[in-house]
């Protein structure tokens, strides 16, 4: 059956008669996005119909923006109608043949941090002594041109398929996929991150992300919210505290729980979640800086770095090259980053390190390829970069820093000081966890997920 | 305990963690600010460290006693105070700030101190900064490692006063050290504390060198230090907000009564300022400087009081102050022209604060580091003036004005209109200039224009990229 131009635009036009719905749902980025593009749309005083066509690397974004927009124009009377093409340009034409007067095109992304909608308003009446050439009107017509800060639910919209079955996963089933990142922030923070830590504490298969802060201990969920929060007040004073915020968190499996110890204080406590009662629950202290799950540390008094003696879950005693500011440990592979940028890199414990240089203390191991081996996803080493950047480096045996780049990108404004790897969604991909500090004492958690920009 | 405690303390052995602290030298920096180095420090304060905070009270010599001590907290650079040697600052009632301290024996010597300062003991104008506390603080007790302020009115500017320098713990025999830095055998040289609450500095030592202004001008041009105090201001010269301030304190009992009019009219103060102070300097025409009362229109100038025949008086100034010298002799010269006599008598800062204390003086050059808060700051000059009986009726009519900005206004217009009444003469107010090479890094003044030094840290050199050719 064919819908002749004239009937859809009457039906299009009963549609956009209708009384308003509710508000439409949508991650609160999306929803702001629709609603700036819907505000310029109107300010440009445009024709009902209004088709819109929207292109962009992520389909499933590109539908959800696409739903809210068309309700938003919908609510506004536009009688909006969206165009499937192959092109902007062949949007145009598809645009006429179903009988609109005014066309939308608008390309999707995300990149920095930003969701971004970027086109034009034109429109598609044609004046009857044209004939067949489609000539355009003078009116409407507007370059659009939208950002807004991306949030945890836009990402997952532009995210990559998952490869893989959720019963198997990625790593054993599949080969190494290119690395594609696209970030956006995920918590915001009022104190600067003193470390952070990703991991299931409540046995849902979903990595929570903890997050420490000079006097508090914190865990979030996948899209940002915060799940409990501890403070560390009562604990008795580091008498050689750091001037900096720095510390451990690391999540210990088996039952799951936290190990936190910020520097301020002499000790760390060991925290058991409760998802139900949103709160953590001390056990007992700690008095050692855990790494991991079994590998332990001590810290360097009065500074930011950990002493170079780092004992590992049988009890053996690893002697680093130097004091270290940051750890990544992926058995049986573990990365130390020294504070002068340099780092030490064991392919296992008992083999001699392979010496890194150029990393920022935000570094960490994580298998982002789905290829079973992690890659090195490092930061920049200046001390205030502009912008801080983040790099991912295959690990080929050998310095991984003299091979090509699988992937770099620019991160937000701030100095990227801690970088951690989770699978948030149990998607079977990994996503990365930056922490980032601002000048005003704030911070951030940006979050970047596997997908097309 | 210090670095050098640390080191011979620590199981690992002297050798092997001077190898990890040269390590730790900054080249690069992996993100993190480095640790490490030697701040070398040249300064126009005196080589001798006061152990009596209230004694140093220049902003150089501020700042050389900041290396080994702290108020209780310091006020950043837009008034937000930040906790220095005390763990907390609270209110535990509406009138009563109590504050925490690491130890008993901290909590002790501030008590003490403090209690000291207020008392006949040790006179100083700072101690009113104390006044609004139950008996003007002179029964000021520790309770464990906690010491509490009951006010007598109320006082929102407590906190925010208390961060003052005059009100840092005294370095005694017994606590060398309670800053971030502890002095070592070496002259001038100081190391690093670990012990210090707000953190270690970054940099492991800093060696002083007190010089003359030519002695600084050497040094930098022979790249001999990094950080240079008390330079005079040209390009690239950092400088804070100029609370240094200067007044002549009279004695209303010993000189005549046209004596404010025969000064106001001898004295040009833009000339006093330019030609016979040193720089970064400004003129101070209202009871507080201009940073604390910038609005403030400029008073007229005065007459010259009807002839009265020659009249002798004294003038007393700090005899280790060349600015107070040279403007007492400028001074005498002028009030000769209004027909005054006056001698000269330089004297040390302990037995000029006795005479002040006593009221033992025709005229006095008075020089105070006043606090960046107008209501604490008119406290402290109303005492020096010799008006303390001022502080009950004045203080608490300011304290009583709930909104800051407005408590702040009320303070500027009670200096204004107190300022006709007072026995003392505003004259100057200066800043510290601070010249810093280019490889430090993390250098920020405070409220009272006086530099962080724990914070300064040595620039890392520009790091290779991880990827980059070798």
């Amino acid at each position: 059956m064919t819908v002749s131009p004239a009937l859809a635009t009457l039906l299009l036009a009963t549609l956009a008669a209708e009384p308003p719905s509710p508000a439409p749902a949508g991650p609160p980025s999306v929803e702001r996005l629709a609603q700036w593009v819907t505000e310029d749309v109107r300010a440009r005083d445009p024709e009902p119909p209004v088709a819109v066509h929207l292109s962009g690397v992520s389909p499933e974004l590109r539908r959800a923006v696409a739903t809210l927009l068309a309700s938003r124009l919908a609510a506004a009377k536009l009688g909006p109608v969206v165009v499937e093409a192959p092109s902007p340009e062949a949007a145009e034409s598809a645009a006429r043949e179903l009988g609109a007067r005014s066309l939308v095109r608008l390309t999707i992304s995300v990149q920095n941090g930003a969701l971004t909608a970027s086109g034009d308003l034109l429109g598609t009446w044609v004046n009857f002594w044209s004939g067949r050439t489609p000539s355009r009107p003078s009116t409407p017509a507007a370059a659009l041109a939208h950002a807004v800060p991306a949030d945890a639910g836009a990402l997952a919209l532009a995210a990559l398929p998952s490869q893989a079955s959720s019963s198997t996963p990625l790593a054993v089933t599949t080969g190494p996929r290119p690395v594609r990142l696209m970030g956006a922030v995920l918590i915001r923070l009022e104190q600067i991150p003193a470390a952070l830590a990703a991991g299931d504490l409540d046995g849902d298969g979903k990595d929570e992300v903890a997050v420490l802060t000079e006097r508090a201990v914190s865990v979030f969920a996948d899209d940002g919210r915060i799940l409990a929060r501890r403070e560390m007040e009562g604990l008795p004073l580091n008498p050689a505290p750091p001037r900096e915020p720095f510390g451990v968190v690391a999540v210990i499996p088996q039952p799951a729980r936290l190990a936190a110890w910020s520097a301020r204080y002499a000790h760390g406590e060991v925290l058991v979640f409760d998802r139900a009662k949103s709160t953590l629950r001390p056990i007992g202290p700690l008095d050692t800086a855990a790494l991991g799950a079994n590998e332990r540390a001590t810290f360097t008094s009065g500074q930011t770095t950990f002493t170079p003696e780092v004992r590992l879950g049988e009890g053996r005693i690893l002697s680093v090259p130097a004091p270290f500011t940051s750890a990544s440990i992926v058995l049986p592979r573990m990365l130390f980053v020294h504070p002068d940028g340099t780092a030490s890199l064991y392919p296992r414990a008992t083999t001699p390190p392979v010496h890194l240089q150029g990393l920022g203390a935000g570094s960490a191991l994580g298998d982002l390829d789905g290829d079973g081996t992690p890659e090195l996803i490092t930061t920049a080493p200046e001390l205030f970069p502009a912008p801080d950047v983040v790099r991912v480096y295959a690990l080929t045996g050998d310095d991984p820093t003299s091979h090509a780049v699988l992937w770099q990108s620019a991160l937000p404004a701030g100095r990227a000081i801690q970088v951690v790897t989770a699978d948030l969604d149990k998607d079977y991909q990994r996503e990365v966890l930056v922490g980032l500090w601002h000048p005003d004492g704030t911070g951030e958690v940006f979050l970047m997920r596997q997908g097309a920009p | 305990m210090t670095l050098r405690h640390a080191l011979a303390a620590h199981p690992l052995g002297l050798g092997l963690l001077l190898g990890l602290l040269l390590g730790a030298t900054p080249a690069l920096a992996a993100g993190r600010v480095p640790y490490g180095g030697e701040l070398r420090l040249a300064h126009t304060g005196s080589a001798e460290q006061a152990g009596d905070p209230t004694f140093s009270d220049s902003p150089v010599e501020a700042t050389l006693f900041s290396f080994q001590s702290r108020p209780v907290c310091r006020l950043d650079a837009s008034g937000t105070a930040h906790l220095a040697i005390a763990r907390d600052v609270s209110r535990s009632m509406a009138q009563t700030v109590r504050i925490t301290l690491p130890s008993l024996s901290v909590a002790t010597t501030l008590a003490r101190s403090w209690a000291r300062l207020a008392g006949p003991e040790a006179p100083s104008p700072y101690r009113a900064l104390l006044f609004p506390i139950r008996g003007e603080a002179r029964q000021l007790s520790s309770s464990g490692a906690m010491v509490e302020l009951p006010l007598s009115f109320p006082w929102p500017d407590m906190e925010r006063a208390i961060c003052h320098p005059s009100l840092a713990l005294p370095l005694t025999t017994v606590a060398p050290s309670l800053g971030p830095f502890a002095a070592t055998a070496s002259k001038g040289l100081l190391e690093a504390r670990l012990g210090y609450p707000e953190g270690r500095p970054y940099l492991d030592r800093v060696l002083l060198t007190a010089t003359d202004e030519r002695g600084l001008a050497r040094m930098w041009t022979a790249r001999q230090v990094q950080l240079e105090l008390g330079v005079l201001p040209e390009a690239g010269v950092l400088t804070g907000p100029a609370l240094y301030a200067t007044y002549l304190a009279f004695s209303p009992r010993r000189v005549p009564a046209d004596f404010r009019q025969a000064f106001e009219s001898a004295m040009d103060r833009e000339d006093l300022t330019r030609l016979f102070v040193r720089a970064p300097a400004v003129p101070m025409p209202h009871l507080l400087p201009p940073a604390l009362l910038p609005q403030a229109p400029a008073r007229p100038r005065q007459g010259a009081p009807s002839a009265a025949g020659t009249r002798i008086v004294t003038l007393l100034y700090d005899a280790a102050s060349e600015d107070q010298r040279a403007v007492a002799e400028r001074i005498q010269v002028k009030l000769h022209e209004r027909g005054y006599k006056v001698a000269l008598e330089p004297l040390q800062r302990t037995v000029l604060r006795a005479r002040w204390a006593r009221g033992d003086f025709d005229l006095m050059l008075q020089s105070l580091l006043l606090p960046p808060l107008p209501g604490p700051a008119l406290a402290v000059v109303l005492d020096a003036a010799g008006r303390k009986d001022l502080l009950g009726v004045e203080l608490p009519l300011i304290g009583g004005v709930a909104d800051p900005n407005a408590r702040d206004a009320r303070a500027r217009e009670r200096a204004l209109a107190l300022a006709p009444t007072v026995p003392i003469l505003p004259l100057f107010a200066q800043a510290l200039g601070i010249r810093a090479a280019p490889e430090l890094g993390g250098l920020v003044l405070d409220a009272q224009g006086l530099p962080v030094l724990d914070g300064v840290y040595l620039l890392p050199a520009e790091p290779a990229r991880a990827g980059a050719p070798r």
